[in-house]
């Protein structure tokens, strides 16, 4: 039998686990930026690779990357987006050889944005590099800018499209650090999620100007480089153990 | 016990219901109708939005790609959500098919719809985009059949 004291004790209840304890656990999803405020330059997005962690011949990044943005082939490789692809090197005095997932390096200098025509290709205020495809004339500079080879052309018509990541024939596009996810307020990109559930925990993705957050700490305790230094691109995706 | 999960579960549905967005991935089903034929006016009145809708996505468009603003209002996205009609099967139209929403004015206006080349027609979403959990009518299901069997 319920009473009207229990009533109201329960509902009260009911109310205070409804409200505080969802609050409580999703302490890090409010302090995430309001749908209506522009983005700023207090944080500033990047990512940390270690490459020791790298698997060869895992693909969970890519394959990741693929679903979430809706990247589908043609079968012809050579000209099929690939916003991340896995790439292996061998140093050529030690014969170590290395794979690691390479994207666009989201430069805080970025070559693909100096040589837009139109002004598509530019850096948000939060750090991240990536096309404005309703500017994109599809005239590929940015491709041949770019050191890292980071850019794709899309070549064919494109249907079934992901509401989260449109794209169309004949803009240019690359990784945008899952940028839908990340202004609604997640804390983690797709390759990186991937890389976590294969188990190998070689991407790390952040806030490089929190300096609690994981990125950083991964970034403070590896000491990693960033590839192609001597471009002086000051890129905000970091390699470790190459 | 019961009581308090069931007060429990009353508000959290009604909680859940305020929270409803165009981006939780799950759509609106009402089979042969889209969510808009059961809504009294859209997000502006209705003549504004006959004439000048392509402003206020023009406008959004540029605030969303260059400085990441992501409200609903007049997001593309939540257009294509409440919009799109479904089929007797639940499956969704694509708003740019023949005689769908978008579709039919802009044939009769003789106006090309380029959106489309890029956005998807129908409510899409990878399947892992639960980056915000929300409980989908199956899971309401569960839980209601769960609290019932515990006595």
């Amino acid at each position: 039998m319920i009473n009207r004291r229990n009533f109201l004790v329960k509902s009260a209840s009911a109310l205070a686990i409804t409200f505080v304890v969802p609050s409580l656990l999703s302490s890090k999803a409010h302090a995430k930026k309001p749908l209506a405020q522009k983005v700023t330059d207090k944080q500033s997005w990047g990512i940390h690779v270690d490459a020791g962690k790298c698997v060869e011949g895992c693909t969970a990044c890519v394959d990741a990357c693929n679903e979430e943005n809706g990247l589908t082939g043609f079968g012809r490789p050579e000209t099929d987006s690939q916003w991340i692809r896995k790439v292996t090197v061998k140093n050529k005095t030690t014969d170590k050889i290395t794979t690691m997932p390479m994207m666009c390096q989201h430069c805080e200098n970025p070559p693909c944005c100096d040589v837009c025509p139109t002004g598509a290709s530019f850096k948000r205020v939060d750090g991240i590099v990536m096309v404005n495809q309703h500017t994109c004339i599809g005239c590929r500079y940015c491709m041949m800018a770019c050191p890292f080879k980071a850019r794709s052309f899309v070549h064919e018509t494109l249907t079934q499209q992901n509401t989260n990541a449109p794209r169309g024939k004949g803009c240019v596009e690359s990784c945008n650090l899952c940028v839908n996810r990340i202004d609604h307020g997640s804390e983690t990109t797709a390759c990186e999620d991937a890389c976590n559930k294969a188990g190998h925990s070689a991407i790390t993705f952040g806030d490089l100007k929190n300096p609690t957050s994981k990125v950083r700490i991964a970034i403070d305790s590896n000491s990693p480089r960033r590839l192609r230094n001597d471009l002086n691109l000051q890129q905000k995706v970091f390699y470790s153990n190459i | 016990m019961k009581h308090l999960k069931i007060s429990f579960l009353i508000f959290i549905l009604s909680v859940g219901i305020q929270n409803v967005s165009s981006h939780d991935g799950s759509p609106h089903v009402t089979p042969g109708k889209s969510k808009a034929d059961s809504q009294e006016a859209c997000v502006e009145p209705t003549e504004l939005m006959r004439k000048e809708h392509y402003m206020f996505l023009l406008h959004q468009r540029d605030e969303t790609v260059i400085d990441g603003v992501r409200t609903k209002k007049h997001s593309f996205a939540n257009c294509i959500d409440c919009h799109v009609s479904y089929d007797e099967q639940g499956k969704a139209i694509p708003i740019n098919a023949e005689g769908q929403f978008c579709q039919e004015c802009h044939v009769k206006t003789a106006t090309n719809i380029t959106c489309f080349s890029c956005h998807a027609a129908e409510p899409r979403f990878p399947q892992h985009s639960g980056m915000t959990s929300k409980m989908n009518s199956n899971d309401i299901n569960e839980l209601v059949k769960h609290i019932n069997n515990d006595k």
